[in-house]
C-alpha cells in the first residue's frame, strides 16, 4: 500500500507550484490538464513500476490525489 | 445540399421529421437511415459506396470482436489459472489484430482518397533532386464528403467495442446509421456509437420542447453563418487570395475577420446540425465552449472543436504514452536524462504526434503540418517554461487568482489563436509569412476592403452579440430554457425577429445562395 505523500511528492513534481490538498478538484479546476496528467501517468508507472492501459486513464481516477492513489493501489493488488 | 440551402431546410428537414414522427416507434429508425442515405447520396453520388463499404467492414469487425468477447466470458471461468492466462492473452491478441487490420484498412482508404495526392508530389519534389529526373503521375482522387469524418468515428467504434465500453451493433443498418446520420456526417461532431446509438435505434417520442428548442438553436446557427461569416468572408477572401496587395491594419482587420468568420460558421453550422438531431431527439456532442475566453492554448483546444480533440486524446495520445515501447523509452530517458526528462520527453513526443495529427487532419499541405506545429510549440513552450517562470516570478500563483492577469491571459490566448488562424487561412507558407512580415508596413488606404460601412455596423454589433451569449453561456445561464419560460407573444416575437434578421442582414450571393462551409471540405 503507498501513501498520499508518495502521490502528492510525484504532482509537486510534475507540476511545481500546484497547492492542492489530498482531496481537492484536479481536473475540472485546471490544476491538471491532459498533458500533465499524462506526466503524472510516466512518473507512476517509473516510481511503482505499474501497467497503466487507455482504460485507466479515466477522469475519475485522476480528479482527486487520493483518487489516483486509489489507482495505484488497484493497480498494484 | 449544404446545411443551410433552402431545399434542406424548407423541404429535406421537414420531410424527415413528419415521417419519423408520423412512423410508429419501432419504424423511426428507418425514416432516420433513409433520410441520411438520400443526403449523402445527393451530396456524393455514386461515392456513397466507400460509407457503405466502410460500414460493412466496421460491422463486420465489431460483430467478430463481440463474438470473441463472448466466448471468452463463455469458456475462460472453467480453466485452471495457467490456462486462462494464456487464453485471455491469444483473445486480446486476436481482438487487437482486428481492431488494428480495421483501423489500417479504414485509414488506408482515408489516405488513398485524401492524401495520396500530397504524397505523391511531396515525393515528385524530392525526386527532381536526383539526377534521373523521375517523376511519379498525380493521382486525381476526388475525396467523398464527410470521409475524414466516418473514418474516425468508425475507428472508435471498433476501440469501443474491443475495450468492452460498448456493446457491438447486431445489424450493418444500426452501423450504416450511426456513420452516415446526416447531420454529424459532414462536418461532424465526432459522436461516439455508444452516445447516441440509444435514441438512433430507440427513438423517443416526439417532443414539443425537443423540436422548438432544436429549431431555435438552427435559426441561431444559420444568423452566425449568414450575417456575420458570410459577410466576413468577403473581406477575408479579398485580403487573403491578393496578399501582396496588403499591409499592416488591412491584415490585423482580415486575420480578426477570419477568426470571426470561422468561429461563426463552424460554431453555426454545429448549432444547426445539433439543432436538426434535437428535433429528432438524438443529442449530438457538443463541439464548442466558449473557446475565446480561454486562458491558455491547451484551454482553448478544450473548447473548440472539442471532439476532435477529445478524439485524438483518447484514441491516439493517450495509447500512445501509455503504450508499451513508450513507457520503455520513458525508462531509457529516465536513465539517460533523470526523472523530470524521463517523464517529459514521451509525452511531448506524444504531444507532437498528436498535433501533426490535428494538422494533416485539416487538409492534405504542408501548411497544416506547420499549422500544428506552431501550436504544439506553444504547448510545449507554456509548459516547458513554467518552472522557469516560478523561480523568477514567485508570487505569480497569486497573480493567476486575480482577475486583470486572467483577462491578460484571455488577451494573450486570442492573439497567439489569431496568429494561428493567419497561418491556417493563408495560401501556403510562403504566402502566410510575407503576411506576417507585412505586418510592419503601414497600409494608407481605405479598410473598407469589399465591404462598406453598413456591413462593418453589422459585423460589429453581430459579434458584440455573439460576446454577449458566450458569456451568458460561460455564466451559466440556459438561454433557451429562459426563452422557453416567457409568454408566447414574447417567443414569437424572437423568432420572427431572428428570421427577418437573417433575410435582411444576411450575406448572399446571387439567388440568395450562401457561401459553402469551410469545414465540410475537411
Amino acid at each position: 500500500m503507498h501513501t498520499i505523500d508518495e502521490i502528492m511528492k510525484i504532482l509537486a513534481e510534475v507540476k511545481p507550484g500546484l497547492s492542492a490538498g489530498p482531496d481537492d478538484e484536479l481536473v475540472r479546476t485546471g490544476l491538471l490538464d491532459s498533458v500533465e496528467i499524462m506526466s503524472v501517468v510516466m512518473a507512476l508507472a517509473e516510481e511503482f513500476d505499474l501497467e497503466i492501459s487507455p482504460l485507466d486513464l479515466k477522469e475519475e481516477n485522476f480528479h482527486t490525489a487520493n483518487a489516483i492513489l486509489a489507482l495505484v493501489n488497484r493497480l498494484e493488488a | 445540399m449544404a446545411y443551410n440551402s433552402f431545399p434542406y431546410l424548407c423541404i429535406f428537414l421537414p420531410l424527415c421529421w413528419l415521417a419519423w414522427a408520423l412512423l410508429p416507434q419501432r419504424y423511426r429508425p428507418v425514416a432516420l437511415l433513409g433520410g441520411s442515405l438520400v443526403f449523402y447520396w445527393l451530396m456524393a453520388g455514386t461515392y456513397t459506396v466507400w460509407l457503405l463499404l466502410a460500414a460493412a467492414l466496421t460491422w463486420a469487425l465489431g460483430l467478430w470482436l463481440g463474438r470473441l468477447q463472448d466466448l471468452q466470458a463463455a469458456t475462460t471461468p472453467a480453466l485452471d489459472p495457467g490456462a486462462r492466462k494464456a487464453a485471455k492473452k491469444s483473445f486480446t491478441a486476436l481482438q487487437k489484430s482486428l481492431v488494428a487490420g480495421g483501423s489500417v484498412a479504414l485509414l488506408g482508404l482515408l489516405v488513398w482518397l485524401k492524401y495520396l495526392p500530397f504524397l505523391v508530389r511531396t515525393a515528385n519534389s524530392l525526386l527532381a533532386r536526383l539526377p534521373m529526373g523521375w517523376q511519379i503521375a498525380t493521382p486525381t482522387l476526388v475525396q467523398p464528403v464527410g470521409l475524414s469524418f466516418f473514418t474516425l468515428m468508425a475507428i472508435s467504434y471498433l476501440v469501443d467495442v474491443r475495450r468492452g465500453t460498448t456493446r457491438p451493433a447486431v445489424h450493418y443498418w444500426q452501423v450504416l446509421l450511426y456513420l452516415s446520420f446526416w447531420p454529424h456526417v459532414v462536418e461532424g461532431p465526432f459522436d461516439r456509437w455508444g452516445q447516441i446509438s440509444p435514441a438512433l435505434l430507440d427513438p423517443p417520442k416526439p417532443d414539443y420542447r425537443a423540436f422548438t428548442f432544436g429549431v431555435q438553436r438552427i435559426l441561431w446557427g444559420m444568423m452566425k453563418k449568414l450575417i456575420l461569416a458570410d459577410r466576413a468572408n468577403m473581406y477575408v477572401k479579398a485580403v487573403f487570395d491578393d496578399w501582396t496587395q496588403y499591409s499592416g491594419a488591412a491584415v490585423v482587420v482580415g486575420t480578426l475577420l477570419y477568426t470571426l468568420q470561422l468561429y461563426a460558421e463552424f460554431s453555426g453550422c454545429m448549432d444547426m446540425v445539433v439543432g436538426a438531431a434535437e428535433c429528432f431527439g438524438v443529442p449530438l456532442a457538443e463541439n464548442f465552449r466558449q473557446p475565446f475566453f480561454s486562458r491558455s492554448i491547451g484551454e482553448f483546444w478544450r473548447r473548440w472543436h472539442i471532439t476532435l480533440g477529445a478524439w485524438l486524446r483518447e484514441y491516439l495520445f493517450q495509447p500512445v504514452i501509455v503504450s508499451k515501447p513508450m513507457l520503455r523509452f520513458g525508462k531509457w530517458c529516465n536513465t539517460r536524462f533523470g526523472a523530470a526528462l524521463g517523464r517529459s520527453l514521451p509525452v511531448w513526443a506524444g504531444l507532437l504526434l498528436t498535433w501533426l495529427a490535428i494538422g494533416l487532419w485539416h487538409g492534405a499541405g504542408w501548411l497544416y503540418v506547420v499549422y500544428g506545429l506552431y501550436y504544439f510549440f506553444l504547448q510545449w513552450l507554456g509548459q516547458a517554461a513554467e518552472p522557469t517562470l516560478l523561480r523568477l516570478l514567485p508570487r505569480l500563483p497569486q497573480w493567476r487568482e486575480h482577475r486583470i492577469y486572467r483577462l491578460w491571459q484571455v488577451a494573450r490566448t486570442f492573439v497567439l489563436v489569431n496568429l494561428g488562424m493567419l497561418l491556417f487561412r493563408a495560401n501556403g507558407t510562403r504566402a502566410a509569412l510575407d503576411m506576417l512580415a507585412s505586418l510592419r508596413r503601414p497600409y494608407t488606404d481605405s479598410l473598407l476592403i469589399k465591404l462598406d460601412i453598413r456591413d462593418l455596423w453589422v459585423l460589429a454589433v453581430g459579434a458584440l452579440v455573439l460576446l454577449a451569449v458566450d458569456l451568458l453561456h460561460e455564466r451559466g445561464v440556459s438561454i433557451r430554457a429562459t426563452l422557453a419560460a416567457r409568454p408566447l407573444p414574447l417567443r414569437w416575437a424572437v423568432y420572427c425577429g431572428g428570421m427577418l434578421a437573417v433575410m435582411i442582414f444576411g450575406a448572399y450571393g446571387d439567388n440568395y445562395d450562401p457561401a459553402a462551409f469551410i469545414y465540410a471540405q475537411f
